[in-house]
């Protein structure tokens, strides 16, 4: 690996991520070229999870925008605040000023509520991390928004003028492709996705997340999951819910897995009815000694 | 960055895009500036970070891989002439469809869509509704039609969570409201409001076009036809022992010249049936593309099928972890009697919302309430 990518990955593993080199390279180069970075990947898969450590390491804020079906400017960018507006505007008809001159003195500025974007850009002290969290729920008319956003870093507001840029922000978009991101914006960015961990890692993620955790626990909890994600499952578990599992069984006093301890505690790791009965207990048993023996059957 | 590696690049993207891999002059330039950032020694960083920089998707990456593998070993300057030949060879594969060509012939003949009436039930028109398409000619087709685009215009539309500025109805709209009470001296003496805006629904239609399924599919494929000149997102797939995608085919214009049209452009039309297969592929090429939170996949099939029914039940249950509602249409479901105990149709049947028969014009009219 080259120093500088290696330097990415030593610092978010030094921040409780544990990172492969696609996406220390993948940080590495969107630092670099100034780009926003789109990071899609199954549910729990640790997305969102490296744009909050990502603004760690570069010791700055993290300035978060959770997408959702019809979000819209006003939640994204900007608002007017309303009700000082209005007081104002009550105020100024009693001082007997112009309706042009009560326009200027409401739409100015310190009427103005920022929201994340116009925050991301705003920011003085030094560029934010911008999450955009989830963008294939919101629609597609706001993605070809934020598309305008993210190639200039600026913001008009038709009362106010244009917004510029104090810093550019460092982006992370994430998606859990619900539906396919446009091309547009796909281009505007570097794109990562994000794999089920192997073996190795996973292993190594479960030792970092859950410090209660044995050498052999961790080992056996990565070799069940790596086995059970070649099922073919309606909702395949992530990372998120092997931390789960291994948190629940810590917490519980296991020391390692067998039958009757994974029946007791499938619910963290299979959360579609389905899935619980498709693996059924005879299947358990397989997955179990799986895990037991170093995962050469699976 | 030397010239050499500048020109092998745009040559891989080159490479790329007669993958079919959707890669663009951006990407070039993205690609070209992060292989500025990364070593060159390490073959496997050059891989990765080409990957991020072109963009690859994930159903792209076993193309991508193998390009690589075949095009960029550890020093790129050598390798020139070897990619050139990679480039040719990958650009002859794959038969394109026929159909693009036929897309281009001109429709001639005026539209004969417009009836006037909008009320279904008067005979002779009674009669056609309830004749099994087993039994129609090809001239009840253009009786049929008529009765078609009449139905489709009922098709519901669903509302979106969007807001949009409407006239007395929704949420008040303040920003609005207050620009008018500007004039008024702060007083809000008329609202404006916002309200949630209307969409046609997003239909995607795979229409079983084998053998058995002959005598009813190109009556159902009319009906696909005639309700995607009002939900005109309507994405449309035959398959048989394949699958293709015939949408760019279905242009506007009379339906038997399009059904025409579909079955010279279809390979093995009316031939055997292999769903599981054709599904799979829809899964793997086009469910991310085309199917959204917000589709509705409709599925017209008898399900009479032999292969092997654990890829219908694995392909049905992709399809239906990520589409809105799930809805099969079988012809066979008229007959009271009907029990959905074919093979595939039984392996299908737990990722159904909706099974449906579609053996007459009447059946489809109980569809439309299901599509929105």
């Amino acid at each position: 690996m080259t120093p500088e990518i290696q330097s990415v990955y030593d610092g978010l593993e030094r921040h409780g991520y544990i990172a492969d080199p696609s996406i220390a390279t993948a940080v590495f180069l969107s630092r670099e070229m100034k780009k926003p970075l789109l990071v899609e990947g199954d549910a729990g898969g640790g997305k969102t999870e490296l744009a909050k450590v990502l603004a760690r390491l570069v010791d700055t804020e993290l300035i978060r925008l959770q997408c959702y079906e019809g979000l819209d400017v006003n939640t994204a960018v900007y608002e007017w605040n309303y009700p000082r507006q209005i007081l104002r505007a009550r105020l100024a008809e009693h001082e007997g000023r112009s309706a042009s001159e009560v326009e200027d003195l409401i739409f100015s500025r310190s009427y103005l509520l920022e929201r994340p974007l116009l925050r991301a850009i705003t920011r003085r002290e030094s560029p934010a991390v911008l999450l955009i969290d989830e963008i294939d729920r919101a629609d597609e008319g706001f993605e070809a928004f934020l598309l305008e956003v993210l190639s200039d870093f600026q913001v008009t507001i038709p009362e106010l003028g244009t917004i510029h840029a104090e810093h550019v922000p460092y982006v992370v978009l994430t998606s859990n492709r619900s539906r396919e991101i446009g091309d547009a914006l796909r281009r505007r960015c570097l794109y990562l996705y994000i794999e089920h961990p192997t073996l190795e890692k996973e292993v190594r993620i479960i030792r970092a997340k859950v410090p209660g955790a044995s050498e052999r626990l961790a080992s056996e909890v990565g070799r069940f999951l790596q086995a059970l994600r070649k099922r073919h499952l309606a909702k395949t578990p992530g990372v998120a819910e092997t931390i789960d599992w291994a948190q629940a069984l810590v917490r519980l006093h296991h020391d390692r897995l067998d039958r009757d301890v994974v029946v007791e505690t499938l619910g963290c790791i299979l959360k579609d009815q389905q899935d619980v009965e498709a693996v059924g207990r005879s299947d358990i048993d397989a997955l179990v000694a799986s895990a037991e023996t170093g995962g050469t059957r699976a | 960055m030397t010239n050499d590696l500048v020109v092998h690049l745009a040559r891989f993207g080159g490479a790329l895009r007669a993958r079919g891999v959707d890669v663009g002059v951006g990407d070039e330039m993205d690609a070209a500036r992060a292989l500025a950032l990364v070593g060159l020694a390490d073959r496997e960083e050059v891989r990765r970070a080409l990957r991020i920089a072109f963009k690859i998707r994930i159903r792209d990456w076993s193309a991508f891989d193998e390009l690589f593998d075949r095009v960029w070993s550890a020093s790129p300057r050598t390798d020139i002439a070897r990619h050139r030949a990679a480039a040719m060879r990958t650009s002859g594969g794959g038969a394109p469809l026929n159909v693009s060509r036929a897309v281009e012939e001109r429709e001639t003949e005026t539209r004969s869509m417009r009836g006037k009436d909008s009320v279904i039930g008067y005979s002779p028109d009674a009669v056609l509704r309830r004749k099994p398409f087993d039994e129609c000619s090809d001239a009840d087709l253009a009786a049929m039609e008529r009765l078609l685009a009449r139905m489709a215009r009922t098709l519901a539309t669903c509302r979106s969570r969007r807001l949009v500025p409407s006239r007395r109805r929704g949420v008040v709209d303040l920003r609005r409201s207050l620009r008018r009470a500007i004039d008024t001296g702060g007083e809000l003496v008329s609202l404006a409001y916002r309200a949630r805006a209307t969409e046609t629904p997003r239909l995607v239609v795979l229409c079983d076009t084998s053998g058995s399924m002959d005598r009813h599919a190109r009556f159902l494929l009319a009906f696909v036809v005639a309700l995607r000149r009002i939900a005109r997102n309507t994405e449309v797939f035959v398959f048989n022992t394949s699958l293709t995608r015939v949408t760019p085919a279905i242009a506007s214009g009379r339906i038997a010249r399009t059904l025409q049209r579909l079955a010279s452009g279809v390979p093995d039309w009316s031939a055997g049936t292999k769903i599981g297969e054709s599904l799979s592929e829809f899964v793997s090429r086009h469910l991310d593309r085309f199917v959204t939170h917000k589709s509705i996949v409709i599925v017209v099939s008898d399900g009479l099928d032999r292969g092997d029914t654990t890829l219908v039940a694995d392909a049905m249950r992709a399809i239906r972890s990520r589409a809105r509602r799930v809805i099969w249409l079988n012809p066979l479901a008229g007959d009271p009697r009907y029990e959905p105990t074919a093979r595939a149709m039984a392996a299908a049947r737990p990722f159904i919302d909706r099974l449906l028969p579609a053996h007459d014009l009447a059946s489809l009219e109980q569809v439309l309430p299901n599509l929105s």
